[in-house]
């Protein structure tokens, strides 16, 4: 198994969000460059919109691992629902305050004011589609009253729409949209990818043929790719434990890359 | 765990499905096209028919007509009896009814004329053309004949042959053109005087000019110079009154 060429590609292709694994193509870089230069601005709120798997999770989980050297900041990739409990981990995490009473907005509020940093705390919320109405509300205080910048990430459909309008519309002053990457956009991340794990036979065996298969199944979207080519390269695996004299090397086989997306749901068969 | 048989079934419907639309169109394309053609057929079929039509009518025509020819063929068969009985007494009215006779014998088969058996819906052929009915026959040929004779008198100018004379006078004294007869039998006695019957058309033409006693010497004298038993013969009856 150790000598396996694909087991390797297959397990950097698992859709986990690491920082570490961030692949620098020109127009995610053009926007985590505009990300950056935002939250250096005197902003209350930052907006990162996009469809699911166009790579929102993955920036913000860069943003913070590059600010956290500088400055306070607080990632929350999963939401904290209750409004108290949300307010609560604010003031432990970025105040170091613990009260032991119920934690109001008057009171974090007072504790905020208390403490005083060079720099405005940041405070990243992943999937803030998530909170309520009630709460999203509580946050706009927050950054009205410049204790804590936020820089929130939403799945661009109707509902959360209206939910940007209702809540960020008039206070965001800068949104960042992503979208799904083109054909050499998507080429130049796989090979990206597969180069900086030294996977340097596999990533030869994409061609722009492939590509624009595997660009046309996933429409770009980077989650779909992953889990496309996750499967794919599982496939290769029991390929190369089972059958190897049916892999080609010189190029991937549309075949299996078929097999693969209909493995994943992305063809329904 | 992938399931690669599963898999492999599953991609291989993909492919069927995902082929369908084009083999489907392919089929609908082959059935348009095979419909066209058809009615394209189907067009051209009333034309064929049209052109058809008439052939069968001239056919279903011509079975009348072969029908009448088979009514004819049998008085030809009879005629064509009659003529070879009668051959040797009229040879002209022979040629001409072997001239009528040709065509028809060419367009029936000889072996279907000879089986083909008498019926009663069958008309009687025309009376057999008799030495008695010759008349008939030759005033029909007169008209060619004349043309026929001037023709040799012509010739006869020309050559001063003595048989296109006897020929000659022959035709006009049967055509009752006695002068005529007279005239040609006495150039050819002059040409050649051994010639029987150029004497004896002489003789009678004399008679039918009412010149008997003329006619009666000029026997006398060719019956003495040649013993001819035909002059004999017409001076007796001239004598007798029988030859007027």
């Amino acid at each position: 198994m150790e000598n396996s060429l694909f087991s390797k590609p297959r397990d950097l292709f698992l859709d986990v969000v690491n920082p570490r694994d961030y692949v620098q193509i020109d127009s995610v870089s053009h926007m985590y460059q505009s990300l950056k230069n935002s939250v250096q601005k005197p902003l209350k709120m930052i907006l990162l919109f996009g469809k699911p798997g166009t790579g929102k999770s993955m920036l913000l989980h860069k943003l913070h691992h590059d600010l956290s050297k500088h400055q306070k900041v607080l990632m929350f990739d999963i939401p904290i629902v209750d409004e108290d409990d949300f307010l609560r981990v604010l003031a432990q995490r970025i105040f170091g305050h613990s009260p032991r009473e119920v934690m109001t907005l008057t009171r974090f509020l007072e504790i905020a004011e208390a403490v005083s940093y060079p720099d405005v705390p940041i405070v990243l919320l992943d999937e803030a589609q998530l909170y309520s109405s009630s709460l999203m509300e509580k946050i706009r205080l927050i950054s009205d009253a410049r204790a804590i910048k936020f820089v929130i990430t939403l799945h661009k459909t109707d509902k959360e729409d209206v939910i940007a309008k209702e809540h960020f519309q008039t206070r965001i002053w800068e949104s960042i949209e992503l979208q799904n990457a083109s054909a050499e956009e998507l080429k130049v991340y796989v090979q990206k990818k597969l180069l900086k794990a030294n996977c340097f036979d596999v990533a030869n065996m994409f061609n722009d043929k492939n590509m624009k298969l595997i660009t046309s199944l996933t429409k770009g979207n980077y989650r779909d790719t992953n889990k496309l080519l996750f499967s794919l390269f599982s496939l290769y695996y029991w390929y190369e434990q089972n059958h190897p004299t049916l892999i080609k090397y010189n190029a991937l086989k549309s075949k299996w890359i078929e097999m693969a997306a209909i493995h994943t749901g992305l063809i329904r068969a | 765990m992938l399931d690669i048989r599963n898999l492999e079934r599953r991609w291989l419907k993909y492919k069927i499905k995902s082929y369908a639309p084009y083999i489907g169109a392919v089929f609908l394309l082959l059935i348009s096209l095979t419909v066209a053609l058809s009615l394209s057929h189907d067009s051209d079929a009333p034309k064929t028919a049209m052109a058809k039509e008439p052939l069968e009518s001239s056919a279903k025509t011509t079975v009348p007509k072969s029908d009448e020819t088979q009514d004819i063929l049998e008085p030809s068969m009879d005629f064509v009896q009659s003529f070879q009985t009668s051959l040797p007494q009229t040879p002209i009215a022979a040629a001409s009814t072997a001239q009528n006779t040709k065509p028809l014998q060419q367009s029936i088969p000889a072996t279907k004329v000879l089986n083909v058996p008498e019926s009663p819906s069958i008309k009687a052929p025309p009376p057999a053309i008799s030495p008695l009915s010759g008349d008939k026959s030759l005033s029909l040929n007169r008209n060619e004949s004349k043309i026929d004779i001037e023709s040799v008198e012509r010739r006869f100018k020309e050559t001063s042959n003595s048989n296109l004379g006897l020929f000659i006078a022959r035709y006009h004294y049967d055509h009752g053109n006695y002068s005529e007869a007279y005239n040609f039998s006495l150039k050819t006695n002059n040409l050649n005087n051994k010639i029987d019957e150029s004497w004896i058309i002489f003789a009678k033409s004399l008679v039918k000019l009412g010149r008997v006693e003329q006619a009666k010497k000029t026997l006398q004298l060719y019956i003495s110079d040649s013993n001819s038993e035909s002059a004999r013969s017409l001076l007796d009856s001239i004598e007798q009154g029988s030859f007027k």
